[in-house]
């Protein structure tokens, strides 16, 4: 979630939009010269389907390594596209090309939307309408996940955040929130979580705090709705987060993102931290986080997780296309490949998938998934918690 | 012949900034539509001129009149050390004709081929709490400072970001001085000393003016170093600024917190406008 935007790297981005552009001007026959087989797609005929994937190289390794030969496969004829933009650096202008191609009736360039700002796009009527009757599958997913999405937001993976912990130093991790607040106090100088802001981990343990300290009706409703009097009961939580300040990492730094708190953890500047499931598993794999270090979830409250969504802009000229990737991302078999790529929980549930990939989520069932604020609260979270926490 | 380049400017640099003065003021309408149907939080025009509202929020934020004050504090501070270093090393090298001095130049030009964000990077690492300064010190057994995310850090990668510029820029000046006037003045008796206030100084003052305006606009709006290396909070405003725009989803309160960097650096600006034309002055003569 770290924004940079540096020149070059924007200039190359509309250098590939505009390639991108070129290479889909082809006519929009229904599989008027189907060539059979999966190679052959990319011809001159057939459908094409333009992905935005807006996120960390993980999510390209997962759409271009297992969803996209998956989807292909299923679908010969139809060719898929992506078009990657690194960490979201050009969310904010792919937002607003969206907005303006949507207001303006024109293509905007790309046909289905893996971004951040899919769920804020829902909210400002720019994408299709997607429910049961147009995406049969939505019907099986977690039904907070999919009114986060607002009726045009098609969630498609989950993660959710756990309390990662060196154990050659924590013997015995806290169970509950209250615990993990009272483990920060007698270790002074031992956790850290990351700005809202700038990733959702951090965000996730801010979230969690909140919720503990305000009426759960109201916490509730901020997680489908911009409430401005629920948000009011922020007050509490906000006043418990100040007073970790001389508890945390370097007696109030809060590192910026995600990756950042996971260094902390690897170099054993830290002991405990919110991490992301995913990234967490992925790193481990990779070996950028000592076996040492384990995770597990708290409870009353749990971290909260989220899902990610998928959009269809409301212009596209590529509907049909976009729709079938959309029904086919939420097949068992994609949602396995999520599952094995990236450590993404699925948004299945679990009885639909194959027993391994069941066993591996038994702790992150995303029908027990908390869900995380709608964007436009979150948004409100991150600038409240940067008045009221750091530096007071 | 010089209609291209205006008409260039003008649908480049002038188009966008009257759209963002226009937004900052509450016009959320005609080419503002696109981004303000996604904001939050916007004030919008109430009379035919617009609204303050937007102004009146950011200047009376309490957070935000903090940030002003250490960007301000950083700019001055960073401006002082990177004009004393900077002419420190010309003069070095002016005077001496020592391999060291020459190194010494060359040293402090490198911080121009590594990009910021590396050289943040390096800066947080070299003084975080496991980093060079700690373990080095911790070898003869005393506690060094932990810089990382602290203003020091700020200053230090500012330093080390503006040095560059202003050490070729005043080297330049400095080099400029011939041989026979700094001669003329120790034969007259002055002291070393006395020959650098008196006679170099002087001579390179608005090379050194450039180099100081350059180094503080530059400072006064930087992001990748206060980002990387500087605490959550107070911040500076180019942090703030992008914080708005995408984290608060508050694109409006950004643009005005621009425009008063951008009143901010007219002043500074205002010294560099007197410098060129001082030198055009003396050109004529």
């Amino acid at each position: 979630m770290a924004t940079r935007r540096p020149l070059v790297l924007g200039l190359t981005a509309l250098l590939a939009v505009g390639l991108s552009a070129c290479a889909k001007s082809t006519s929009d026959v229904q599989n008027a010269q189907s060539t059979g087989t999966a190679g052959g797609a990319g011809g001159q005929s057939g459908q094409s389907v333009t992905v935005l994937v807006s996120a960390d190289t993980n999510i390209q390794d997962l759409w271009t390594k297992q969803l996209v030969p998956g989807f292909t496969k299923a679908n010969p004829g139809i060719k898929v596209n992506i078009n990657f933009d690194l960490h979201g650096e050009h969310d904010a202008q792919n937002a607003a090309k969206l907005a303006a191609a949507v207001k303006g009736g024109k293509d905007v360039g790309f046909d289905v939307i893996d971004a951040g700002f899919v769920t804020q796009a829902a909210g400002a009527n720019l994408l299709l309408k997607e429910d049961a009757t147009t995406l049969p599958a939505l019907a099986q997913v977690n039904k907070t996940l999919v009114e986060a999405g607002k009726g045009y937001g098609v969630p498609y993976r989950a993660s959710s955040v756990l309390l990662a912990y060196n154990t050659t130093k924590v013997k015995t991790p806290p169970k509950t929130l209250d615990e993990l607040l009272a483990w920060i106090k007698a270790n002074p100088g031992r956790f850290a979580y990351n700005s809202p802001k700038s990733g959702g981990s951090g965000q996730s343990f801010v979230t969690t705090v909140l919720d503990a300290n305000m009426d759960q009706a109201a916490s509730d409703k901020l997680r489908t709705t911009y409430d401005k009097a629920a948000m009011a009961g922020w007050d509490k939580g906000f006043a418990v987060l100040k007073g970790l300040n001389p508890y945390v990492y370097g007696k109030g730094v809060y590192p910026n993102g995600n990756s950042q708190v996971l260094q902390l953890l690897s170099s054993g500047q830290i002991d405990m931290a919110p991490v992301w499931s995913d990234m967490f598993v992925t790193a481990k794999t990779n070996g950028q986080i000592p076996a040492s270090v384990s995770s597990a979830q708290i409870s009353n409250p749990s971290f909260t997780g989220g899902a990610s969504y998928l959009g269809v802009p409301a212009t596209t000229t590529h509907k049909d296309a976009a729709q079938k990737l959309l029904e086919y991302v939420l097949t068992p078999d994609a949602q396995a490949a999520i599952a094995t790529q990236i450590a993404g929980t699925p948004v299945l549930p679990l009885a639909s998938l194959p027993a391994d990939v069941q066993k591996k989520f038994e702790q992150t069932a995303p029908e027990t998934m908390r869900p995380t604020y709608v964007s436009e609260v979150s948004n409100d979270l991150n600038n409240q918690w940067d008045q009221k926490v750091p530096g007071q | 012949m010089a209609l291209p380049p205006i008409v260039l400017i003008l649908v480049f640099v002038g188009l966008p900034i009257v759209t963002a003065l226009l937004y900052s003021l509450g016009h959320t309408g005609g080419l503002n539509s696109v981004t303000a149907t996604i904001a939050q939080h916007q004030h919008v025009a109430t009379s035919w001129w617009g609204t303050l509202d937007a102004y009146r929020e950011v200047l009376t934020n309490a957070r935000l009149q903090r940030d002003l004050a250490l960007t301000v504090t950083v700019t001055v501070v960073s401006t002082v050390a990177v004009m004393l270093v900077a002419f420190g090393i010309a003069l070095y090298q002016r005077l001496s004709d020592s391999r060291l001095a020459k190194a010494l130049a060359v040293l402090a030009i490198v911080p121009m081929f590594i990009p910021v964000v590396i050289g943040s990077w390096a800066i947080l690492l070299f003084y975080s709490g496991t980093g060079f300064v700690r373990t080095a010190l911790a070898q003869i057994g005393v506690e060094g400072p932990v810089w990382a995310y602290t203003q020091t850090a700020i200053i230090i990668g500012s330093v080390w970001t503006s040095l560059p510029f202003a050490v070729l820029m005043i080297s330049s000046g400095v080099q400029a001085v011939p041989d026979a006037v700094i001669e003329a003045s120790r034969d007259a008796g002055a002291s070393l000393a006395r020959t650098v206030w008196s006679v170099i100084l002087p001579m390179a003052t608005v090379p050194v003016i450039i180099a100081a305006t350059f180094t503080a606009i530059g400072v006064l709006g930087s992001f990748t170093v206060p980002y990387f290396t500087g605490p959550n909070a107070p911040t500076m405003l180019g942090v703030d600024i992008n914080n708005y725009f995408s984290s608060f989803n508050q694109p409006q309160q950004s643009v005005v917190m621009a425009f008063v960097v951008f009143a901010l650096a007219s002043v500074i600006g205002a010294a560099y406008v007197w410098a060129n034309f001082r030198t055009a002055a003396k050109a004529v003569r």
